[in-house]
């Protein structure tokens, strides 16, 4: 992995890698460049995961040619090619040292924070949430027995604003958790359950399941099962894995052909 | 193209969260909550979030300001550490070392806050010593 790195840096193929390092005893995402190229000894996979793609973005704000290097597990791999189609970042401007990772509906194996408390660190404590919910667990439950739950969940929120902030593919300049006509300001806990709702809803192929709006809510609302859901939606609308693949999603409508086309409805053939 | 991650301590409340800076060309870009923090492990409030969005503020205070005929006029930190000085001096004699109280911070480190009560009770000489989280 270093080698690769260190070639990739002189020969530049890359201007900056994006990796972890330890630094005061915290793996910490950390920036390898080649005028500092010693530092690539102390390259690790790290075991605590930050959106390394999110730092890409934000690089790329500010200088729109540089290449970057980059570990990828598979949500980052995922949260890449969301990010290539909607136009955040350029395929041609990003490497990626693919690295294993945590289970998902796309892959199964793992070996970082979101696992067992046997392979977890103390960074990592099973409180709370269950983080690998799964829709169809919930849906044992009647109608008004979730919705109760739900409401609970919600009305613990501080809005910290720490899902939207952490999340890989919220990119937008104007975030409507802050458009006062859709969420009243100034109250705490901010209105629900429009607010989660509403984010909720732009999850809609987007989200890649990487769980981070989970680990970083303060409250421990199951964010990841809301998500998950919305995307069974997706994929059953519009057969859409998002983050499968930087095709083209039935949600993107820059571009010259309109793509958003559902799978044809039964009700509507019946109806013929 | 200089990209540096930053750790640090959130200085809003007495909490002390453990905080990332994205620091891109040398400004702070974003703030991240540090995952492996053993007092905030990965988490944040709203403040601690935003934190960047203080210290870019356009309206933070980069000088003093001393107000002179109703104005506020920027000066150099000697002029305005002076200035206070002469000021307290000819409260204490007038009014007397206990007409001055000192108010710490949780935000201040342990050191700072010793020395704000040391200054309070070995130069102006009162007890009038308080913490803003005795409320």
């Amino acid at each position: 992995m270093n080698t690769k790195v260190k070639h990739w840096l002189e020969d530049e193929t890359i201007d900056i890698f994006l990796g972890y390092k330890i630094v005061d005893g915290h793996p910490l995402p950390h920036c390898f460049t080649k005028e500092r190229i010693e530092e690539l000894e102390d390259l690790i996979v790290g075991q605590a995961r930050y959106s390394l793609e999110k730092i890409a973005t934000h690089i790329t704000t500010v200088n729109p040619d540089i290449k970057i290097g980059m570990l990828a597990r598979d949500c980052n791999q995922r949260a890449l090619n969301v990010l290539f189609i909607w136009n955040q970042l350029n395929p041609e401007n990003i490497e990626t040292i693919n690295i294993n990772c945590c289970p998902s509906n796309l892959k199964e194996h793992g070996d970082c924070s979101y696992l067992e408390p046997e392979t977890a660190g103390v960074y990592k404590k099973q409180v709370g949430v269950d983080n690998n919910l799964q829709p169809e667990d919930v849906e044992k439950h009647d109608q008004p027995q979730r919705l109760t739950r739900w409401m609970y969940e919600f009305q613990k929120c501080i809005k910290c604003y720490g899902c939207r902030n952490i999340c890989p593919v919220c990119f937008c300049t104007e975030c409507s958790l802050e458009h006062k006509e859709l969420v009243d300001p100034g109250t705490l806990p901010p209105e629900i359950p429009i607010f989660h709702l509403v984010r909720a809803v732009h999850m809609a192929g987007r989200c890649i399941d990487c769980g981070l709006c989970e680990d970083a809510c303060p409250v421990d609302i199951p964010l990841r099962l809301l998500y998950r859901k919305v995307n069974e939606i997706v994929v059953n609308v519009f057969d859409y894995q998002t983050g499968a693949s930087a095709q083209q999603s039935p949600f993107n409508i820059l571009g010259d052909t309109v793509t958003l086309e559902p799978k044809p409805l039964e009700s509507v053939e019946t109806q013929n | 193209m200089q990209c540096k991650i930053v750790p640090s301590v959130c200085s809003y409340c007495g909490t002390g969260c453990g905080i990332l800076f994205e620091v891109i060309d040398g400004k702070i870009n974003s703030t991240l909550p540090l995952k492996t923090h053993p007092v905030n492990e990965g988490k944040l409030c709203i403040k601690g979030w935003n934190l960047h969005e203080h210290v870019n503020s356009f309206m933070r205070l980069k000088k003093p300001l001393v107000k002179t005929s109703g104005r506020f006029i920027t000066t150099e930190w000697d002029e305005a550490i002076g200035l206070t000085a002469d000021r307290f001096s000819e409260i204490i004699q007038k009014y007397g070392p206990d007409s001055v109280g000192v108010l710490v911070s949780a935000k201040l480190t342990n050191e700072e806050n010793y020395l704000a009560q040391k200054f309070a009770r070995a130069v102006i000489g009162t007890n009038n010593v308080d913490h803003c989280a005795r409320l």
